[in-house]
């Protein structure tokens, strides 16, 4: 068996194939509080980063949108009420747990209409070729296995002229932000996730996924090698999360 | 070269804002309606001192701040803070525009239209009041309030009119504004005067060397 079959989750190497369960398994473990954690551990600045996301995201009335590892639907709530009735936005996710929770939140909050639900693997988006104007992952991408193949699975469904956005943790441009950020990641967050959610090991699998997820210019050059072009990113909060944007040819 | 600011920093001021915008609109009926005529219209302010990009988009009755917008803009205004300040309190819109130190781009009859609306916001401040108090003591407060307000408005467009009247006729600190524009206007017509006589003694002084010569 070659080293190709094996990846990485958080620090830990294993079996690609067995990879997706385990992802699977944090996320059923921390769905019914993801939003409550995320508040706590942003300090809600979690917000003000898919504000931006939107923003840059260029979405107008009409437009069809789709919202990849979508989870509780933060920003499928909001792309809603901007495409308005003759547009189309598509929350998908790969945890039914995630999905389920996002569908209810927004189904509670009197959101349907030109909302779908669809659970489906980013590398294997079950979608016609250019299907959407924008194509957004926020936090999600680092969770795939394979990021090549989802990148070139988001292009396919893009429409020419679409625009990818990809919202993910990423390297501090600051040295000593990064050492304050490391402390914060390492003793603070698995400590938030057992007395909130009572689930440390997910929380220490987030800092460590979010070590191993490619910095920004990786992720650029990836973004780039899988077709997409005018790529760029944005570093936000000194470079904590990074908002990468590309556009498919037209 | 520039500072770049944390993409992070302005759009949490922008959506601070925004929330505030929206809850005065909320209060607002009357202005909201107003303001989904504009709908689809897209404002990029770009002011220069301090250097701020912000996009307004009205629609549903809301309006939308955005620090980006790669989109078609309806009309595109650049100015200085104080500039956009004196339009958005100027009583008439066009010859603020047309008067002040503002490059406009685009439509301006929209900007005129919105300029409209925020000035003439009219907040029911009884609706909170009552939700939080009751219908009776929040109707009696807003009233205390409404008629508070009042008198402080009056009272003080009285004092500026008196203060006023009392600088220029009585202690004659400072001209009156007809007289200054006209003091002005001669001012600008001698400007005018001394640049001519400047390039006809130039065209003189051309000739002159021409026939030495």
């Amino acid at each position: 068996m070659s080293d190709k079959d094996t990846t990485h989750f958080g620090y830990k190497e294993v079996d690609t194939g067995a990879k997706a369960g385990l992802v699977a398994d944090v996320f059923h473990s921390v769905a019914s509080r993801y939003d409550l954690m995320n508040d706590l551990m942003s300090a809600g600045i979690h917000r003000v980063w898919k504000r931006f996301t939107i923003e840059l995201s260029g979405v107008r009335s009409g437009n069809a949108v789709l919202d990849i590892a979508g989870g509780t639907g933060d920003l499928a709530a909001r792309f809603a009420d901007i495409v308005g009735p003759t547009g189309r936005v598509v929350l998908a996710d790969i945890n039914d747990s995630m999905l389920k929770v996002g569908r209810d939140k927004l189904l509670d909050n009197g959101r349907l209409g030109n909302l779908e639900f669809v659970q489906a693997d980013a590398q294997y988006l079950p979608f016609p070729d250019d299907s959407f104007d924008c194509v957004t992952i926020a936090f999600g991408l680092r969770n795939v296995t394979d990021k090549d193949l989802a990148l070139r699975s988001m292009l396919r469904v893009l429409k020419p002229g679409g625009r990818l956005l990809v919202l993910e943790f990423s390297k501090p441009d600051n040295p000593l932000l990064s050492k304050a950020y490391d402390t914060y990641s390492f003793r603070v967050l698995p400590v938030m996730g057992r007395v909130v959610a009572n689930d440390a090991d997910s929380y220490q699998y987030l800092a460590e996924s979010i070590r191993m997820h490619p910095d920004q210019e990786t992720l650029k050059d990836m973004m780039e090698d899988a077709g997409f072009t005018r790529c760029e990113y944005h570093n936000m909060t000194g470079g904590v999360v990074a908002l990468h944007k590309g556009t498919k040819a037209q | 070269m520039a500072t770049v600011i944390d993409p992070a920093l302005h759009t949490a001021v922008f959506a601070a804002l925004e929330r505030v915008i929206n809850r005065a609109l909320e209060l607002a009926p009357a202005n909201r309606q107003e303001l989904d005529s504009l709908a689809d219209c897209v404002f990029a302010l770009h002011c220069t001192a301090p250097e701020v990009e912000v996009y307004l988009q009205p629609g549903n009755g809301r309006l939308r701040l955005m620090g980006y917008y790669d989109g078609v803009v309806t009309t595109s205004v650049r100015g200085t803070a104080s500039d956009f300040a004196e339009l958005a309190t100027a009583a008439d819109p066009t010859a603020a525009l047309i008067n002040g130190r503002l490059e406009l781009n685009g439509d301006s009859a929209p900007l005129i239209e919105l300029q409209k609306i925020i000035s003439t916001l009219d907040i029911d401040w009884e609706a909170p009041l009552v939700e939080v108090l009751g219908d009776v003591a929040g109707h009696q407060l807003a009233q205390f309030l409404r008629g508070a307000y009042s008198w402080g408005r009056q009272a003080s467009s009285g004092l500026g009119r008196q203060l006023e009247e009392f600088i220029h006729e009585e202690a004659r600190l400072c001209p009156p504004r007809l007289e200054l524009e006209d003091f002005y206007r001669d001012v600008q017509q001698l400007g005018l005067r001394v640049d001519r006589l400047q390039s006809r003694a130039q065209r003189l002084r051309k000739r002159l060397r021409q026939l030495r010569e």
